[in-house]
């Protein structure tokens, strides 16, 4: 997986290395924040393949140059930890990410057919491939162990009923960034709006799929965020 | 000492593919762990990049480490670093940790008396205190003054806080709210509940919205 990162996402990533005056500090924090949301969330989030291409990238030239330095040295166990630090976040990042693409694999691949041009992709170039994968797989698998075998009407498995979906209306805690006045907070069983006003800081627990409150609070979390 | 946080609920036992084919929806599910739970390892985890001051025994140049600079370090002279190279330095006996400021008995007996008094949570001196003070008395006891006294009082603070967390969750539910603020709480408090109260918010809900 790594070597194909490294090849399919290089000529837009030195773009991005001349747009972006990032530290590599706040590159650590950007992919720290992808992973907590990612963690937190009920769906899959929009990727964030520029980040872990960095992210690769620092790592890759900090073995490199970890490589030059002789054994025993003080200065490259210190690295050496942090890179496994980091490697950590980035690992638990992207396998939350395949075990999301895994368990909602028609509906993952269902979003993506359906996106807008121009719209920025669900998925890295990789997961997709491995979406794609994921679902022949499973497909052959239930052929092969049990659907040859029924009768003739009843061979085909729609998967997109099979597998469940996200589920969108489930709670969440989320971390407030910035003050939001006005975001509706609808109680499930009334009629009755409930506007709030949230400062940063705060934690409210709010159902996720509220799509007016989705708008009102584009930049939430480290604990979740509401994106669809 | 962060006991309540082992308590979650086991994941369920994956059903395989060709067993349960039949109707139901949920036919291929087969990744039941759920995603949405943090394991509190990776809450200390997170708490391992705060800073502390140690004093180290040993020189070195700055570090550049891809998170930030680091160093130089001389002997005797007190430096910020993050907790994970403290500790690591410290199981090497290469430093001594000066332990946060808010460590202190004094502080914290002050600190215990209004969480009691309060009926809302207080301020919390660090949002990983209880990590901090796990990571900190497990690996660096001897340098920090009355560790015992420390470690009860951060405990006596943590039940306190678990137990308005408790009663608010069961007030929250009972009274069907839609939103909860839960200002002044740390990663690993919510943490303790999340998978808990999630789960049984987005149970009520469907059963909720079944009966409508």
């Amino acid at each position: 997986m790594s070597d194909a990162l490294s090849d399919d996402g290089s000529d837009f990533n030195q773009d991005d290395t001349q747009e972006d005056v990032m530290t590599p500090a706040e590159l650590i924090a950007k992919l720290e924040e992808a992973w907590l949301n990612e963690k937190f969330s009920p769906e899959l989030l929009e990727n964030k393949s520029e980040v872990v291409e960095c992210v690769m990238e620092q790592l890759t030239h900090m073995e490199s140059n970890l490589q030059r330095v002789k054994k025993g040295d003080a200065k490259a166990s210190i690295h050496r930890m942090e890179i496994d630090r980091i490697r950590y976040v980035l690992s638990s990042y992207l396998r939350s990410r395949l075990q999301k693409i895994e368990k909602y694999f028609p509906h993952v691949l269902e979003r993506e057919k359906s996106r807008g041009e121009g719209e920025p992709s669900l998925l890295s170039p990789e997961e997709f491939a491995f979406a794609k994968e994921y679902y022949a797989n499973t497909e052959s698998y239930l052929k092969a162990v049990a659907l040859k075998r029924m009768p003739s009407n009843l061979q085909t498995v729609d998967m997109i009923k099979a597998v469940p979906e996200p589920c969108l209306d489930s709670f969440v805690f989320l971390r407030v960034k910035e003050r939001q006045e006005n975001i509706l907070v609808e109680p499930e069983t009334e009629d009755q709006r409930l506007l709030i006003t949230v400062d940063p800081g705060d934690i409210p627990e709010i159902k996720t799929a509220q799509r007016s409150h989705q708008e009102a609070c584009p930049s939430s979390s480290p604990f979740i965020q509401n994106k669809d | 000492m962060v006991s309540f946080v082992t308590a979650r609920p086991a994941p369920q036992a994956a059903g395989t593919v060709c067993s349960a084919v039949p109707v139901g929806r949920k036919f291929l599910n087969t990744h039941t762990k759920k995603q949405t739970d943090m394991d509190p390892s990776e809450v200390e985890f997170l708490a391992e990049k705060e800073m502390v001051k140690i004093i180290p025994n040993f020189s070195l140049d700055k570090v550049f480490l891809i998170g930030g600079d680091l160093g130089p370090f001389n002997p005797g002279l007190p430096i910020d670093v993050p907790v994970w190279l403290a500790l690591n330095l410290k199981q090497r006996q290469k430093c001594r940790i000066i332990p946060p400021e808010w460590m202190d008995v004094e502080k914290l007996e002050e600190m215990r008396d209004l969480e009691r008094k309060e009926d809302m949570f207080t301020p919390v001196p660090s949002p990983y205190y209880m990590e901090l003070t796990k990571l900190l008395l497990n690996h660096a006891s001897d340098n920090i003054p009355k560790a015992d006294e420390i470690r009860t009082l951060v405990k006596d603070i943590w039940d306190t806080r678990i137990a308005k967390l408790r009663l608010s969750a069961d007030s929250f539910i009972s009274q069907q709210e839609a939103y909860a603020k839960l200002d002044n709480l740390t990663l690993m408090e919510i943490n303790t509940i999340r998978a808990f109260l999630l789960d049984t918010l987005n149970c009520m809900y469907k059963l909720r919205s079944n009966v409508q």
